[in-house]
């Protein structure tokens, strides 16, 4: 075989693969990038719409897309289409697989929520004694996060909470309305701290691996992207027992290529990375590769609450909308006995309640959803989800994609931990609207199916042994030394912040590891 | 490749929460496309503004309780459509025909409950009974909310009911139109993502 013109080969295009591509290409090191989707251009993709000129009301064509929640008839061509890529579970467990096959990836649509994990996070059974720790301490990623936040342009407010970690922010310095100012002192009574909101402002409020990472690579000369490149494997010398590179097929023509280089690297996703280990059959002399799958439970809408002094517009100016971020506020100084770690809320004012919560019809409804429009309050619970041996992932061999390529099967749900953990929330959540003075309009503790947050986490995880992890600190393999998996399929625990920043801080790190040994002859 | 090539082609900003919410309505009734080798554009109009909807999914007494239960959850208020001048009734017979199975017994069998309901109450049918009946046998929407729909058949076509007459009203080019000529406010609309080929 001719010798690779490149030196790293990156599969996935999105934050973790973007990073990889930033961080090694400006390093002088020749990289290639294969994604599985075409580029976009936004402005001749998207067109302005009525819902009515719609083929279905803006309802969605019944059935399309049952798993993806997110999923509008406006955007339903933006996600992977399951007949195309199918996936299976039992039918009593669901799961809701959200993908995306684009240049950028999931990090195209992202919701920008840039937080920083903790050593509650990394070290976590060192606090309370269940699962593993992971190999690495905040102390080895806060580098990584110092350097990650301005390129991504992370606003916030630095508020010195402990499980929240500060970072280098754009400062927020905006108040707070009177509403909120209430929330927040009723939550501070009972030790629930509150910051404000960190968001990846990027450039003109895009965030993405597309317009942050893969420019700059690009600028490099040392970054070629090939788009609608479906990776079914990773070859492996079998003299050398390294990682050659991948065999993959073109989006649309089905055609079956080979590309070579150095060094392989895995960015395609949680459990797309771990579909394309499974079905190349390797990194998983451990037995662990496809287990521990975690994410964030989510229940949006938990507690819909009217805020009675905003009622009928009477609201002066200054005294409600804005939102803020409480962390994790549980089981950290003291034990909670019904359940383990704990969860954060995503909070706001002003908005308006939606139709189903008054028990109205007709004119009546009407004249009740204008009495209390923009005098809502509504939170989201983000809880973490205990990562577990049987959660897991494998290859349905019965079931095939489109291009041949055998399917996933996922197993998982949750346990009573979580369950236990959201009726916590929801009763937190009524209990600081009921001291506010809110109306509470409705309540509930119903999570989505797991995979709804789309920060599946954990299938790749690293550790300290081979024996019991697929990675090691560097997201490097046990089995296989230049093979490098740099998503969140190599999180030992998942925290209740999205993981964004902490995958391009695990990828970084990861790059600048494998740059010096590369450097060094080493791999 | 530069920078600035290569993201010119972001014309907006599609953060998550962007593209998941509503944006501003597009305010065409017919549209404007672009002509090569004419002077003068093209206007198209949609289906909705031009034909009616041929019913096939409920029957006769199904969909003319549907049409009462359709008016009496969004009627016209203040010069905004109700759900009649909407065709709601008409648009979700169409959606009920492509919709699963359990969706569709939950209308069929919500329906024929309400009139079964409106007969022995009232020996009438439900698309005739007056509106001090109505409010009797649409009891349960003023109940309180709850996340599990109600064990009842009827009470939970009606729950559903409220929900996609509502959307479906919303949703239609005549509220559209309303909204357009500021007689009421929102009207669905969005950037649509057409199809990756």
């Amino acid at each position: 075989m001719a010798e690779s013109k490149y030196d790293v080969l990156i599969i996935g295009s999105g934050a973790s693969g973007g990073m990889a591509a930033y961080t090694l290409t400006k390093k002088g090191i020749k990289c290639l990038m294969l994604d599985a989707g075409p580029p976009i251009d936004f402005e001749r993709q998207r067109v302005s719409k009525a819902a009515h000129e719609l083929p279905f009301r803006g309802f969605g064509k019944p059935g399309k897309l049952s798993h993806v929640f997110q999923a509008t008839e406006f955007n339903a061509n933006q996600w992977v289409d399951e007949t195309q890529v199918p996936y299976t579970h039992d039918p009593k467990e669901p799961y809701n697989w959200v993908r995306v096959r684009m240049i950028g990836g999931k990090s195209l649509f992202w919701a920008r929520m840039s937080f920083r994990f903790s050593d509650y996070e990394f070290k976590a059974k060192d606090h309370d004694g269940y699962g593993d720790n992971w190999p690495i301490g905040y102390s080895d990623l806060a580098p990584y996060y110092d350097q990650v936040e301005p390129i991504f342009r992370v606003r916030g407010r630095r508020d010195g909470i402990q499980q929240l970690p500060d970072g280098v922010f754009i400062e927020d310095t905006s108040g707070e309305s009177e509403s909120n100012k209430r929330f927040i002192a009723a939550a501070r009574e009972r030790g629930i701290p509150n910051t404000k909101m960190r968001t990846s402002m990027g450039r003109g409020q895009f965030a993405s691996s597309f317009n942050l990472l893969l420019p700059d690579a690009l600028a490099t000369g040392n970054l070629t992207i090939v788009p609608n490149a479906v990776v079914r494997e990773i070859t492996v010398d079998k003299n050398t027992g390294l990682a050659n590179g991948v065999n993959f097929l073109e989006r649309q023509s089905h055609r079956e290529m080979h590309a070579s280089a150095r060094v392989v690297v895995v960015g395609a996703s949680c459990l797309e990375s771990t579909r394309l280990l499974l079905n190349s059959g390797i990194a998983n002399s451990s037995g662990v590769l496809g287990h521990y799958l975690h994410d964030q439970f989510y229940i949006t809408q938990s507690v819909q609450a009217v805020i009675p002094e905003a009622r009928d517009g009477k609201a002066p100016s200054g005294f409600i909308g804005g939102g803020g971020y409480m962390p994790r506020f549980r089981n950290l100084k003291t034990k909670d006995k019904s359940f383990l770690r704990g969860y954060a809320l995503d909070w706001s004012t002003g908005g308006s309640p939606d139709a189903k919560y008054f028990p109205l019809y007709g004119e009546a409804l009407q004249k009740a959803m204008e009495s209390c429009r923009g005098a809502g309050f509504s939170c989201t619970v983000m809880g973490e989800v205990l990562p577990r041996a049987d959660s897991q992932v494998r290859i349905n061999k019965g079931v095939n994609d489109a291009w041949g390529i055998p399917a996933l099967h996922v197993q998982t749900r949750y346990s009573a931990n979580e369950f236990n953990m959201a009726k916590d929330a929801i009763a937190t959540l009524e209990e600081l609207c009921h001291a506010c003075g809110w109306e509470v309009l409705g309540r509930h503790d119903q999570m989505f199916p797991p995979g709804y947050s789309i920060h599946e986490l954990g299938t790749c995880r690293m550790g300290n042994s081979p024996k019991s992890s697929v990675l090691n600190k560097w997201n490097q393999s046990w089995d296989i030394k230049n093979l490098f998996v740099v998503d969140g399929s190599s999180f030992v625990t998942g925290g209740s912040q999205n993981p964004t920043m902490t995958i391009l801080s695990l990828s970084m790190r990861a790059s600048e590891y494998m740059a010096e040994q590369m450097r060094k002859g080493e791999i | 490749m530069k920078r600035r090539r290569f993201i010119q082609a972001l014309a907006a900003t599609p953060t998550a929460p962007a593209l998941l919410a509503q944006a501003p309505p597009a305010p065409s009734v017919a549209k404007t496309i672009p002509n090569s080798g004419n002077d003068a554009a093209l206007l198209y109009a949609t289906p909705d503004a031009a034909a009616e909807t041929v019913l096939h999914f409920f029957t006769a007494q199904q969909f003319a309780a549907l049409r009462k239960l359709s008016d009496l959850l969004s009627p016209p208020v203040n010069g905004a459509p109700g759900s009649l001048e909407a065709k709601a009734p008409e648009f979700l017979d169409f959606l009920l025909s492509q919709s699963s199975a359990d969706r569709q017994q939950l209308y069929r069998i919500g329906l024929d409950g309400l009139n079964a309901q409106a007969k022995r109450r009232f020996n009438k049918l439900f698309a005739d009974i007056d509106a001090g009946q109505a409010e009797m046998l649409l009891a349960s929407l003023r109940e309180p909310w709850t996340y599990d729909a109600p064990s009842d058949p009827v009470a939970a076509m009606l729950r559903a009911a409220k929900d996609d007459v509502r959307r479906a009203t919303l949703n239609s080019r005549e509220w559209n139109l309303a909204a357009a000529a500021g007689r009421t406010r929102g009207g669905g609309g969005g950037l649509y993502w057409l199809p990756i080929d």
